[in-house]
């Protein structure tokens, strides 16, 4: 708006200036023509009044001479000679008033290239008693200029006459003296009025007769006219300037300029155009990356939904303790992980796409559908990945391809089979801490009809198996150091909980980097396998009545257990000798004789350790109470009973009596 | 369980046979008393095929050894296998008894 208002102000004062120009020139001209206009009208006059007053002083000179008017030629040719304007002088009598002369007499001094000669042209012929030139002076008594004319008798040129009446002694008019004045330099003073170029003069006689005539070459284009009557002779003068010639400069000047404002304005309509247009760019621009921006975001959830995020992923499952963390170095990424129970499997997996960003992630999703599909219907991690690699090298035309890891963990043993495909291998925690060992494998994606091996391992009780990404060990610091399989080993430090080892690690890396930019995605996926209590195979019961006769079935349930757990001989008859002894306090004291009562034994079998829980609603009977026997007394002094209690103190590493709800609950442990 | 008992002059040998285990050392009850008898002279026994003892079982032990004391006989624990011999290890009874391999 503002350019256009100034651009306006920018044209209006071009044209306020062009009009100025213009009226000024105008005015120059006007005076210019009108001051060369008077000065030919001057020069003319001058000559006009020259010849006049030697034709009017001439005229009283005559009348004297009316008695010999013989001698008047020759005064009329002393008069020539002195006068080379005048072409042609005569006097032309009044009709007979000269005796002896005719009717008709007018001698007349032509200027004839062989010199002033006279003759009489006075006739029937040329009967000039009609003519204005001698009438208008005879009846006047003025001077008379006639209309130019081409005079055919004498000079042979246009001339023009002035004549002036000649009076006899009485006053009377006798006759009419006349000059004949050549024109030509009329013509010539008139044509040198030129005050521009593209202009030129003009003389008209008062009946419209030209005397002073344009070149014929000049056409002037819009003419202006200047106009002068010369009023000795009724002639009109004209000046003619071509208005083109005169605004021509000034019209090719303020052209120039116009077209050089115009330009100017074209060129600052432009740059605005430009600059808009630039801007809209730049703000389309803003608008596709913000909508990009959205769009990742969005994409981002989606990715992130595939992923499963919510800890403790299985609630309701005390054998396994998982948590995973993903942080991709732009907002979607390469790395995954998945994990779920199917059959009570757990089956999981990590991988790291090659590249990242954009393209990496689709190739992330894909790989995640894939392993679920895939594992849908196989349990076999070898068989897993074989598959997953055909697949995947059959449509990769990319040319991406996934490191992967993926495990089958029988949650039930804690027999883990897993098959790894150019991954990092994980770390296994257990009571100390080792990389666990993988064949290498070639990644995912790059040759199909691979056979991928698969490996397996037994996961005990409190193991973990921690899995990683290299965006982990190859965490960079702004001194491009990396991160390191060292400093992650030790930061995998003590048994501690799943989530707790994570935030270590990402606190350790955080504390490493040290802000540098995060360069590549990051993902750490730990398992902690807390299968202790498995009620269907470790946790054995029996339930006896208080007969001595049932004791050997004690026997035969320590045997299952010793068998189940591999427990050496010795450590089985221990176990069975400290079962046997409390089973029997509680046979013998704490029911009543003849009563009928039920002892209930439980066995937890732990991954370090075994329990009995020995339980019976008998009176209460707290068998730890009893004092230890003395087993450095002699054969004499010894009593005969006391040992059971003593023996199962000594077998077990833990001995504990409680009594709930009407029950007598003794609970003892061995280490194993 | 068995509990086998014969007697060659001044020596009587129990055959130890199995598991002496509580049920077990109730049914040996009347064994035990013949071999009381016979505390005086000398008991061996011969735990070769004896493959659990309980605290009822070592009661017998101790009961003839008591027996053996006031009679002024011996009682002498042969061939016991290193399971049970642990269990005499643990309740002293190592200490009581003399041992024959």
């Amino acid at each position: 708006m503002l350019v256009l208002i100034a651009a306006v102000l920018l044209e209006v004062i071009g044209l306020v200036q062009y009009y100025y120009s213009r009226k000024a020139l105008r005015e120059e001209a006007d005076s210019r023509a009108q001051s060369e206009m008077v000065a030919t009208q001057l020069r003319m006059e001058n000559t006009f009044i020259t010849v006049e007053n030697s034709a009017g002083g001439l005229s009283w000179v005559f009348t004297d001479k009316l008695d010999t008017p013989d001698e008047i030629p020759e005064i009329i040719r002393l008069l020539m000679e002195n006068n080379p304007i005048i072409a042609n002088g005569f006097i032309a009598y009044a009709p007979d008033y000269l005796p002896g002369k005719g009717h008709w007499y007018e001698p007349v001094v032509s200027r004839l290239p062989e010199g002033l000669v006279l003759h009489q042209v006075g006739s029937a012929d040329h009967d000039y008693f009609a003519e204005p030139w001698y009438q208008v002076p005879m009846e006047s008594g003025k001077g008379y200029w006639s209309e130019p004319y081409f005079d055919k008798d004498g000079v042979r040129k246009l001339v023009v006459t002035f004549s002036v009446p000649v009076y006899a002694p009485t006053g009377e008019r006798v006759a009419v003296f006349g000059v004949d004045m050549e024109l030509d330099w009329l013509n010539d003073l008139v044509s040198k009025v030129r005050p521009y170029e593209d202009s030129y003069s003009t003389l008209v006689s008062r009946e419209g007769q030209l005397i002073a005539s344009p070149p014929e070459t000049l056409e002037v284009k819009k003419p202006m006219r200047y106009e002068t009557m010369i009023e000795r002779t009724g002639w009109r003068m004209a000046v003619v300037i071509s208005e083109d010639a005169l605004y021509g400069q000034i019209n090719k000047v303020s052209t120039l300029v116009l077209i050089l404002q115009v330009l100017g304005l074209l060129l600052l309509i432009l740059i605005i155009l430009r600059t808009a247009r630039s801007q809209r760019r730049l703000e389309k621009a803003k608008e596709a990356r913000s909508r990009i921006e959205s769009e990742l975001t969005i994409a981002r959830g989606i990715q992130m939904s595939m992923i499963p995020k919510i800890f403790p992923p299985f609630p309701e499952r005390s054998d396994i303790d998982i948590y995973a963390t993903i942080v991709p170095a732009k907002e979607v990424g390469g790395d995954l992980y998945d994990f779920y129970i199917r059959d009570d499997k757990m089956y999981f997996c990590i991988g790291d796409v090659s590249g990242k960003g954009v393209p990496a992630s689709l190739v992330m999703a894909v790989t995640r559908s894939l392993f679920r599909t895939v594992s849908a219907h196989e349990k076999s991690p070898g068989r897993i990945v074989t598959e997953m690699n055909n697949s995947m090298s059959d449509m990769n035309e990319s040319n991406m391809f996934v490191t992967f890891f993926c495990g089958v963990l029988d949650l039930a043993t804690g027999h883990l089979r897993y098959c790894n495909a150019g991954h990092n291998a994980p770390v296994i925690l257990n009571t100390g801490k080792s990389l666990l060992p993988v064949t290498a494998n070639i990644p995912l994606g790059i040759m199909p009809g691979m056979v991928f091996q698969e490996q397996e391992i037994d996961m005990r009780y409190d193991d973990a198996i921690f899995l990683y990404t290299d965006g982990l060990t190859e965490a960079e610091n702004i001194r491009h150091e990396l991160f390191g399989e060292e400093r992650m080993m030790e930061a995998l430090t003590g048994l501690k909980g799943s989530r707790e080892h994570l935030e270590i690690m990402q606190k350790e890396v955080a504390l490493f980097v040290d802000g540098a930019p995060q360069s590549d995605d990051l993902t750490m996926l730990i398992i902690h396998f807390l299968n202790d209590v498995q009620p269907s195979q470790e946790e054995r019961h029996l339930l006896i009545h208080n007969d001595i006769q049932q004791i050997p079935q004690l026997a035969e349930f320590v045997e299952t257990i010793a068998e189940e757990k591999k427990l050496d001989h010795a450590l089985t008859l221990n176990l069975n000798l400290a079962l046997e002894e409390a089973v029997t306090n509680v046979i013998m004291y704490a029911y009543p004789e003849g009563t009928d009562g039920l002892v209930d034994i439980e066995a937890i079998i732990r991954k370090d350790s075994l329990s009995f829980v020995i339980s019976d609603s008998g009176q209460p009977f707290d068998p730890t109470a009893t004092p230890d026997a003395d087993i450095s007394l002699g054969v004499t002094e010894r009593p005969i009973g006391g040992l059971g209690i003593y023996l199962v103190r000594n077998i077990m590493d833990s001995v504990s009596y409680e009594r709930t709800d009407g029950k007598n609950i003794l609970t003892m442990t061995k280490n194993i | 369980m068995e509990f086998n008992i014969s007697t060659q002059g001044a020596v009587t040998t129990a055959k130890l046979i199995g598991r002496l285990d509580t049920p077990a050392a109730q049914e040996c009850a009347p064994a035990l008393e013949a071999l009381q008898e016979k505390a005086g002279g000398t008991i061996i026994l011969d735990c070769k095929q004896l493959t659990y003892i309980s605290s009822s079982g070592l009661r017998i032990f101790l009961t003839l050894r008591k027996a053996a004391v006031a009679k002024g006989g011996k009682v002498i624990v042969r061939s016991i296998c290193p399971d049970i011999r642990n269990v005499f290890v643990m309740t002293g009874f190592l200490n009581l008894f003399e041992m024959e391999d």
